[in-house]
């Protein structure tokens, strides 16, 4: 994938080779410019990649769809529509009944445990709030694919925790695949079944690794040796791409 | 906040602002008493709150003023219509960007009224070469705040419209517009201002009705007094316009934080 033309061209992500299964749930970790996010944007068809492609199941992407849900840092909300606003939002765009569409904002809205909340706008909420409303927003529209762009980045620590939480179990109930993209190695180890790490200039994926054991909600990490070590090996990995790009 | 100290608090806000206007009005009477300011230069407030009484009575400010503004408020309703519209096409389609752009830029520093006397040649004497004028003037910030808006309106946001399936169209109804609103209500106040500004002065060069007719036919005779109950009653009228914009703006757009 390269940005510009001629010598101003900035090669972004090369050589990227990953196939994703089904119900996986896949984060992808690197240092700050190597070209994450970039590939999530790829797989969202919000960018066309200036060669190769990108296959879903069998079929070009082309164009976003609403096969693709997907959640950003930020800017994932209307300001100018209420929670339930926001919900409905993709399901007017599917001319979903009103009765229908009722029920499915209500059920969302239940999900990510923002009852009472129906009739706010998105900044008459915290950070953590609106997150989850993004959240009920993609899964509204019921996708196959989630794509989460670090998603919780901006959030303090205690409620990144807690969404984190959210997002395994829902993932666990509708086993939807999910593409999670962080630069926080922890998030990565706790969320993804497998970790793909990514190095910089140009974008390309370093390692791909199973995580071959499961991780439960309200763990302390720290306490689970396996966790530990996965998350020093793969921090270790991230470390030396930084230094890599910073020498 | 309780019911009652927020009603309260708003009451105390509000005449706050209105305090910075009452002690010019009364530096105003205060150096008139004492002398320091002769009535050949400028008569007492006083006397001019009695000329503008006496227009009230006669009935000549209603008259005038609902000519007045059913002129501003034409041409202002059509600049708000083409303004917005050609604002949002030109953010929309790269080609009527670049044809309209540089036009809009030399126009903008042109004092539109400079332009009456052409127009009074093309389209007449009577309301609708000023009307045109009006619409001109209120056009050019309402252009500006929607090209502005429409242009930057954060990408992911279009992105997460797209991926909820939502189509070219709807893109542009249910969220370009929207994103674009604040900073359209923004242009729109400041060709609420440039309408009276660009109405009075039309109406100096050539009229028989309205509120800059009125203070030009005044000031004409040395009726320092009414001419000056007129100029006030301008000020107020448009400092009452735009309280009541502003006032507007926070119940329709509750869901956007005002700094105003």
């Amino acid at each position: 994938m390269r940005y510009g033309d001629g010598s101003n061209a900035v090669v972004a992500l090369e050589s990227i080779n990953l196939a994703v299964a089904e119900r996986e749930f896949v984060t992808i970790v690197g240092p700050s410019g190597c070209g994450k996010s970039t590939l999530l944007y790829l797989v969202g068809g919000f960018l066309r990649p200036s060669s190769g492609e990108i296959l879903l199941q069998g079929r070009p992407i082309t164009a976003p769809g609403r096969d693709r849900g997907v959640v950003f840092q930020r800017y994932s909300l209307f300001p100018w529509l209420t929670v339930a606003g926001n919900i409905a939002f993709g399901l007017e765009e599917q001319r979903m009944p009103k009765a229908q569409r009722e029920r499915v904002v209500d059920e969302h809205i239940r999900l990510v445990h923002l009852d009472g909340f129906r009739d706010r706008y998105p900044r008459e909420l915290s950070g953590g709030m609106q997150q989850r409303v993004a959240l009920a927003q993609t899964l509204a529209c019921n996708p196959q694919m989630l794509l989460m762009d670090e998603p919780f980045g901006a959030l303090d620590a205690q409620t990144r925790r807690i969404l984190q939480d959210e997002v395994r179990r829902i993932w666990l109930r509708d086993t939807k695949t999910v593409l999670f993209v962080t630069h926080d190695v922890e998030e990565a180890v706790a969320l993804g079944t497998r970790i793909v790490v990514m190095a910089a200039r140009p974008g390309r994926i370093k390692e791909i690794i199973d995580r071959d054991f499961d991780v439960a909600d309200g763990e302390e990490f720290d306490a689970n040796p396996a966790f530990v070590e996965l998350k020093l090996r793969i921090w270790r990995s991230v470390k030396a791409e930084v230094e890599a790009t910073r020498a | 906040m309780s019911g009652g100290s927020l009603l309260a608090w708003r009451t105390m806000h509000g005449v706050s602002r209105l305090l910075p206007i009452v002690l010019v009005l009364l530096t105003w009477q205060a150096a008139s008493m004492t002398g320091w300011l002769p009535a050949s230069w400028l008569p007492p407030l006083t006397a001019v709150a009695m000329a503008l009484g006496g227009l009230v009575v006669s009935g000549e400010l209603a008259t005038n003023t609902i000519a007045s503004l059913s002129r501003a408020g034409a041409g202002f309703g059509v600049a708000v219509v083409i303004g917005v519209t050609l604002g949002i096409l030109m953010a929309r389609i790269r080609f009527v960007q670049l044809a309209v752009e540089p036009i809009l830029v030399m126009i903008y520093p042109v004092p539109k009224p400079a332009l009456i006397p052409l127009f009074m040649i093309w389209l007449g004497i009577g309301n609708f070469s000023k009307i045109t004028v009006i619409a001109l003037a209120c056009l050019l910030p309402i252009v500006v705040a929607t090209f502005n808006g429409a242009r930057s309106v954060d990408a992911m946001l279009l992105w997460s419209a797209q991926a909820r399936g939502t189509s070219e169209r709807n893109l542009l109804w249910r969220v370009i517009l929207p994103a674009a609103l604040p900073q359209i209500a923004t242009g729109v106040r400041t060709a609420i201002a440039i309408a009276i500004i660009v109405l009075v002065s039309s109406e100096f060069i050539s009229s028989d009705s309205g509120l800059g007719y009125l203070i030009f036919s005044y000031g004409g005779v040395g009726a320092d007094d009414a001419m000056l109950a007129v100029v006030l009653y301008l000020a107020l009228l448009g400092y009452a316009f735009d309280r009541l914009y502003v006032n507007a703006l926070r119940r329709v757009m509750a869901w956007h934080a005002f700094a105003h």
